[in-house]
């Protein structure tokens, strides 16, 4: 005797998905129902915190902080303060055309058909020298405004693009040079860089403001904002160059040795071969690096520079918005946040784009 | 080279708290200012209630900010010549070993271990820190003694939990402490009604008030359970400069004394009531030159900047939103602590 089985019917749909993934059996739709009704509670409390009872404008002041909304007029007060910190109020164009500009070059520097090595170092020097010469000013009827006075959002942006362009070759430098056959060059790099990483940076920023223009002639000083970059660099180099370095030894050593057979100079064969490899074999722990140095900039505060978070205390730290720290803080995690997905978003990008061909 | 070496040794004794005495040999702080045509002055890494604080402008503002102002009219000429370095609590002593900035003035108390061991040098007191106790005002409390048996909130740790225990104890007057780990939730608790009282420094309690739903639920009690002298610090061996710094102060005590404010100043000048103010005002010689400075310096401050009591009503008392009582910051004729030096 045959049975005749009927074929299963292909289940579609939104009902049956939501009975797949969510009601499947009646424990866990006991959870979906709470943990949503949860959820819609939570939603419903955040935005009427964050909309509906927020008071907006500064004419409104007085209800704040009085079990009401959000007192989203704290940003409306102080927000030119916590994007641009101690910048002359009148010159702040400047600061947003130069901020702009960082981010532009940020952007076009991840287009894959600027990466050369002629195109690359130009587009950042272009777009670094455009915009110190911007926030300085002191030509053109512009009025000379010294680093001291940098600040606020300009000022993160500027310390982590300075920090990753000028770190991320010495990186590559002390990642080769840790590789070197020459034993002084290599255990004298290898050093170097485990002294480097056992201190901590506030030490090493702390040292680079204050301590080094005590032992260096004056016409070596430099201004402090540039000290402290330099060792933020040197800083952030110690470490990338030990993820680059991990990225060159996944490479197989058969390549080396080809290369060599091929009579490739040394040059081309880091260059062309091995870094290549490298960096993309390490895209994740860079991105997570870069990720990490982007919040590290706050850290500056404590030597006196007013970057986005610094000045996010001051703007609360006067009295007459005391009260409003949570709105202030939530407005800081929304900028850093924008920043920091973006990068991670390009990260995830940049690796499937690297993968074409790369099974 | 050798003079960056000797200060490297006080940062190095700074740092390492040992009991070198090291003495920077870089003088005439006040030639360097002069030369630059700027006071490099402290400021801080963010706001500090009511002494340096930034305004939605960016500028700043306070009553460090102002005797900073004052000393850069008295030296240079005008108020815009200090520039305003941003420097926190931590910064402030080796900056002004390296020459970052020429002074601190930033709520700096003078402690013996600062004055000896770090090469530093203060003036006089230029104002006095106050701890205070505020209380609701529906108790209707008159001094310390008024909240005996009410329920204290202070913060868990700080020095006002142990100063205030120590005042209570001196004074017999029993008192239930309620700690909190923040000064978030200790408004919280204050505004709460869970608090007869809190105590601290004069200008957090008076931001604490001023944001209260309803300020006028709560009094600052004049009585100090606690003072701090705050001075001016200079490197160790610049006496000229101190000097200038010195009879800043007293210029601006002076004309509180004598009543000469920013707005009358030119009519007093005008007639001199007395010759102490004659001589204040430059209107007989000698108050400039035996500083080094121009002889109406003093004019100067006082026209641009204001006295005393105006700098500390714009700032922390009546005329700010700080609304601190004057308390022993007033002058010795009205019940404070403040002297002017004699001029002579």
């Amino acid at each position: 005797m045959t049975t005749s089985v009927v074929p299963p019917v292909p289940k579609r749909g939104f009902g049956y998905w939501l009975k797949k993934h969510f009601f499947s059996t009646w424990l866990n739709s006991v959870i979906t129902v709470l943990f949503g009704a949860l959820l819609i509670w939570m939603c419903v409390k955040l935005s009427n915190w964050a909309i509906f009872d927020a008071i907006w404008t500064v004419d409104n002041k007085e209800h704040c902080g009085h079990g009401a909304g959000a007192c989203w007029a704290v940003i409306q007060d102080r927000g030119r303060l916590i994007l641009f910190g101690l910048y002359p109020y009148e010159e702040q164009w400047r600061s947003t055309l130069a901020c702009l500009i960082v981010i532009l070059t940020i952007g076009l520097s991840c287009l894959p058909s600027l990466w050369s090595i002629k195109k690359l170092p130009t587009l950042w020097v272009i777009g670094f020298g455009a915009f110190v010469l911007l926030m300085r000013g002191g030509f053109a009827g512009l009025p000379l405004v010294t680093s001291e006075q940098w600040g606020g959002l300009s000022l993160t942006i500027f310390i982590f693009s300075a920090v990753f362009v000028l770190g991320m070759p010495l990186a590559v430098v002390f990642a080769l040079a840790r590789r070197s056959s020459l034993p002084v060059i290599a255990k004298g790099t290898g050093l170097f860089i485990d002294l480097v990483r056992s201190l901590p940076l506030l030490t090493i920023l702390f040292a680079a403001a204050v301590v080094v223009p005590l032992l260096v002639p004056d016409w070596l000083e430099g201004n402090k904002l540039g000290r402290v970059v330099v060792a933020f660099a040197v800083f952030f180099a110690v470490y990338q160059a030990e993820i680059i370095r991990a990225g060159l030894q996944s490479t197989s050593q058969g390549q080396n040795e080809a290369a060599a057979a091929l009579g490739m100079p040394y040059w081309s064969l880091v260059v062309d071969i091995l870094l290549p490899q490298a960096f993309r074999n390490t895209l994740p722990s860079t991105i997570n690096q870069a990720v990490i140095t982007f919040k590290e900039t706050s850290i500056v505060t404590i030597i006196g520079f007013f970057e986005v978070m610094a000045s996010g205390n001051a703007a609360i730290g006067g009295g007459e918005w005391t009260e409003q720290f949570v709105e202030v803080y939530v407005f800081l995690a929304l900028v850093y946040f924008v920043f920091v997905f973006g990068l991670s978003r390009y990260g995830a990008w940049l690796e499937n784009r690297m993968r074409v061909g790369h099974a | 080279m050798l003079t960056k070496l000797m200060k490297l040794a006080t940062v190095a004794s700074l740092a390492f708290a040992t009991a070198t005495s090291a003495q920077a040999q870089d003088e005439g702080v006040l030639g360097e200012i002069k030369a630059r045509d700027s006071l490099l002055c402290t400021g801080h890494n963010g706001s500090y209630l009511g002494f340096a604080e930034v305004d939605a402008q960016g500028e700043w503002q306070g009553f460090d900010i102002e005797m900073c102002r004052a000393l850069a009219t008295a030296i240079l000429g005008s108020p815009d010549k200090a520039q305003i370095i941003p420097i926190s609590w931590a910064q402030r002593f080796p900056a002004i070993q390296s020459g970052d900035i020429d002074v601190i003035i930033k709520v700096t108390g003078w402690t013996m271990t600062r004055d000896t061991e770090l090469g530093l040098q203060y003036s006089r007191p230029y104002f006095i820190g106050p701890f205070y106790v505020m209380s609701r005002s529906d108790l209707g409390a008159q001094s310390i003694s008024d909240l005996d048996g009410g329920v204290f909130c202070v913060n868990a740790g700080t020095t006002v939990e142990r100063v205030l225990a120590d005042y209570m104890e001196t004074n017999g007057i029993e008192y239930q402490p309620l700690a909190f780990e923040k000064g978030e939730e200790l408004r919280a608790a204050l505004y709460a009604g869970r608090c007869d009282a809190i105590a601290g420094f004069g200008p957090f309690l008076s931001s604490t008030r001023v944001n209260a739903p309803n300020p006028d639920d709560f009094t600052i009690i004049g009585d100090v359970i606690k003072l701090e002298p705050e001075g001016i610090v200079v490197r160790q061996g610049e006496d000229d400069f101190l000097d200038v710094i010195n009879w800043m102060v007293t210029a601006l005590l002076l004309a509180e004394e004598n009543g000469i404010t920013s707005e009358n100043v030119d009519e007093i000048k005008a007639n001199p009531p007395s010759a102490t103010v004659e001589r204040l005002l430059g209107v007989t010689p000698g108050v400039g030159t035996r500083l080094g400075l121009q002889d109406d310096w003093a004019y100067n401050v006082i026209k641009t900047v204001g006295n005393y009591g105006q700098i500390y009503d714009r700032t922390i008392g009546d005329g700010s939103r700080y609304k601190l009582p004057r308390g022993l910051n007033n002058l010795w004729n009205n019940g404070g602590l403040l002297y002017p030096l004699v001029l002579d």
